[in-house]
């Protein structure tokens, strides 16, 4: 657990903060892994806002599924369903590319949703309707918004962005926050707080579709390659626990059963399938490139 | 000075208009009241709000101001907002311990990073917020985590709801004590009215016809009120009293013929009983030699001149009486009758007499005969009465541009002040001394004439100057 919260890459401040939020996240879930023995799956609000009637339909689908008691666990960061999932405080989450990607050895992926036919998205650079940016060049200066330090879209594909042209997010932007949440990035840049934000692909079309009032305020001005969507996870050491197995079978499944059917259409994804090879390579690419900038710049 | 039109006002207008005044006073007063109330209700209401909107707030954000964490800043403020949609709360700012901005509700307006020092020039703190008159209002108060200050909240407070019903409440109010202002000071009118009756009967009695005060008839006074019976009661006395005064005048006036004639008597009774010796001693003649044809042919022409001559005296004193020559136009045969009158009594005197008449016949006639014979009769009485023996008595009448002057003169010391306040003023009688100059000075007004006093080389001239172009002839 101290390991990750003392990673090169992350301030300080941004650090503590988190150890906070992941200590305090812990001694709840300690409880409630005391309280029951159902099984435990992890999910952020980054990725998927706050929405009670998906999370109920996801929910309900994955416990026909497993056909065994089921709770579904929210954090606020990646980093806290990471911890989560290390320490066995949850037995599965549904997380990021990039977290995957940085504890590969110790993590398994169990399933990928598909979207638009294939289990891949893409990050979005976006700025202001009116804004005049066309690329992540013109935003030198500006305030931006990302979503989480360890979301893929959120963060790593502009910081690895801007570390392919020397410099880092802290340099390049006059100022840089996190909302923690995607669609809060796109509320960010579209009421002005910001000038620019990087965002999720997948949930800015969503929104498109959902509240095109909102995302109808930004503009999308770069588009990153097509990068493996956010997988299903578990402990690499637990995979091949019945709970677990149990878990895949049921994500895998979620196409074929109503109730799945319907978690999938309000979440807009096709289906969930099995993990491809190679489907994080540019994530993993992204992070090198990210490593790549010199220590003094961080 | 500015005010004097209103002293110039009749008593009754000026009362009605203080009454009046009064009212519209208290109206203003009672809007000031009812206005001050509401503006102290409004503040007390906005200070409420203001405090509780940015004391929670305050509360609210204090650890992420303190984290600088912007993203929850302003999370916070959106959601606090939307849970007060339609409120009057237009923008609420937040700035850290530097004084720079973190978020706000509109972040276009105020942007990251961006001097929260514009948004404090005219706020107040939320225990001083009042309406001030403008539409926002901007409040101010730190932001406070574990006893220290570590930002700044500012919000606008949109008060038009607020200054609208300001402004309705001051328009019914002005409606409202408008119209009661109206109807107390439409009683107000009738109180006072019903009061000043009585002063009002006095003031249309004493502006009478012909501007004679008159009596107010005993079934006009009010009943009631014992101090109003008794003034208009006393007033009625009043005018009583000088109408019968007026009338005792007027009457002196009418006797006043008959005085200056009575002045005369002793010089006409002279001016009579000298030709009869001579007649006597023309009739003795005639009787002693009625056979010689001349002598009785010259005493009878002297017998027939000396009547003539008391047949012309006695006419003139007639003339001088008849009342039936009211209205008579003035002639130069009148001023004939007048030496004829005065003669004898200047001469028994021992006085010098100059006597010019140069006016001509055609501008006397547009004058009235009986009061100019009287105004010059007098001014020769009192003239020979002046001028000791040896002494002066000029009459001069000539006309220019359409006025008659009649110029007498005496060699006489000159009138006393007394005889002057008689001749020259209007005013009341001085005590002794006769009413005849006091008569010239009306008879000279009643013809629209003008009186001159003056001493000119030891002799007194006093002149009647009448106009002959628009006088009662």
């Amino acid at each position: 657990m101290l390991r990750m919260n003392v990673e090169p890459d992350r301030p300080l401040a941004v650090t503590r903060r988190r150890f906070v939020q992941l200590s305090v996240g812990l001694a709840a879930n300690a409880t409630r892994v005391g309280a029951a023995a159902n099984f435990r799956f992890a999910l952020t609000p980054v990725f998927l806002d706050n929405d009670a009637a998906v999370i109920a339909a996801l929910r309900t689908a994955l416990e026909q599924g497993m056909g065994e008691g089921f709770d579904l666990i929210q954090r606020r960061t990646y980093q806290e369903i990471t911890g989560a999932l290390l320490d066995g405080s949850v037995d599965a989450a549904w997380t990021c590319g990039y977290p995957f990607v940085q504890h590969r050895q110790a993590l398994t992926v169990l399933a990928v949703p598909t979207w638009r036919g294939r289990p891949r998205y893409q990050s979005y650079l976006i700025v202001g309707a009116d804004d005049p940016a066309q690329g992540l060049a013109d935003l030198s200066g500006a305030t931006h918004a990302f979503s989480d330090p360890d979301s893929n879209s959120g963060f790593l594909v502009t910081a690895s962005d801007l570390a392919r042209m020397g410099t880092t997010p802290e340099q390049f932007f006059a100022r840089n926050l996190f909302t923690f949440g995607h669609r809060n990035v796109v509320r960010a840049v579209a009421d002005g707080l910001v000038r620019s934000g990087s965002v999720d692909g997948y949930v800015w079309e969503t929104l498109t579709e959902m509240e095109p009032a909102l995302s109808a305020r930004t503009r999308v001005i770069a588009r990153s390659e097509w990068l493996g969507f956010p997988p299903f996870v578990a402990r690499t050491d637990r995979v091949v626990e019945p709970g677990v197995m149990a878990c895949r079978g049921a994500l895998l499944g979620l196409s074929s059963t109503t109730a799945g059917r319907a978690a999938l259409d309000l979440l807009r994804l096709d289906g969930v399938a099995a993990s491809e090879p190679g489907l994080y390579d540019g994530i993993t690419a992204r992070i090198a490139a990210l490593r790549q900038i010199p220590a003094a710049l961080r | 000075m500015k005010v004097a039109w209103f002293h110039n006002l009749p008593v009754t207008a000026r009362v009605h208009l203080l009454v009046a005044a009064l009212m519209v006073t208290l109206g203003l007063v009672a809007s000031q009241g009812g206005l001050a109330v509401l503006g102290t209700v409004q503040d007390a209401r906005l200070r409420e709000a203001a405090r509780l909107h940015v004391e929670g707030l305050s509360v609210a954000l204090g650890p992420f101001v303190l984290r600088q964490d912007l993203w929850e800043v302003y999370d916070l403020l959106s959601r606090a907002r939307a849970a007060t949609e339609g409120n009057r709360l237009l923008l609420t700012v937040v700035a850290d311990a530097e004084g720079r901005v973190m978020a706000a509700t509109d972040p276009r307006r105020a942007p990251v990073d961006a001097a929260i020092a514009p948004f404090l020039t005219k706020s107040m703190e939320p225990r001083a917020v009042r309406m001030t008159g403008d539409p926002v209002l901007l409040v101010v108060a730190p932001v406070v985590f574990q006893g220290r200050k570590v930002g700044q909240i500012v919000t606008e407070l949109d008060v038009t709801d607020l200054l609208a019903e300001r402004r309705q409440v001051t328009l019914w109010l002005l409606l409202g004590n408008a119209a009661a202002t109206m109807t107390l000071a439409f009683a107000g009118w009738l109180a006072v009215s019903r009061l000043l009756h009585p002063l009002g009967l006095m003031v249309a009695a004493m502006a009478g016809r012909d501007g004679v005060p008159k009596p107010i008839p005993v079934t006009d006074i009010p009943v009631g009120d014992p101090g109003v019976m008794r003034l208009l009661a006393t007033y009625n006395a009043m005018t009583t009293a000088a109408h019968a005064r007026a009338e005792a005048e007027r009457r002196l006036a009418e006797r006043e013929r008959f005085v200056s004639l009575g002045r005369l008597s002793s010089s006409l009774a002279h001016e009579i009983n000298n030709p009869l010796g001579g007649l006597m001693n023309a009739t003795d003649t005639i009787l002693r030699f009625p056979d010689r044809a001349d002598v009785v042919r010259q005493s009878a022409e002297l017998v027939q001149r000396g009547l003539a001559h008391m047949r012309d005296v006695s006419r003139a004193i007639l003339d001088q009486n008849r009342l039936d020559r009211a209205g008579q136009p003035l002639r130069p045969e009148d001023f004939d009758d007048l030496r004829l009158l005065f003669e004898p009594e200047a001469s028994w005197r021992g006085l010098t007499l100059h006597w010019r008449i140069d006016a001509p016949a055609a501008v006397m006639v547009r004058l009235p005969a009986t009061p100019v014979r009287q105004v010059v009769l007098n001014l020769l009485l009192d003239a020979a009465a002046a001028a000791r023996d040896p002494g002066l008595v000029a009459l001069q009448v000539t006309e220019d541009a359409q006025v008659l002057a009649i110029a007498v003169q005496d060699s006489g010391p000159g009138l006393g002040p007394d005889d002057l306040a008689r001749l020259m003023e209007a005013g009341p009688v001085p005590q002794g001394g006769g009413v005849g100059l006091r008569l010239v000075h009306d008879l000279v007004a009643s013809l629209h004439g003008t009186l001159h006093h003056d001493r000119v080389d030891g002799l007194t001239v006093i002149t009647v100057a009448l106009p002959v172009g628009g006088g009662d002839a």
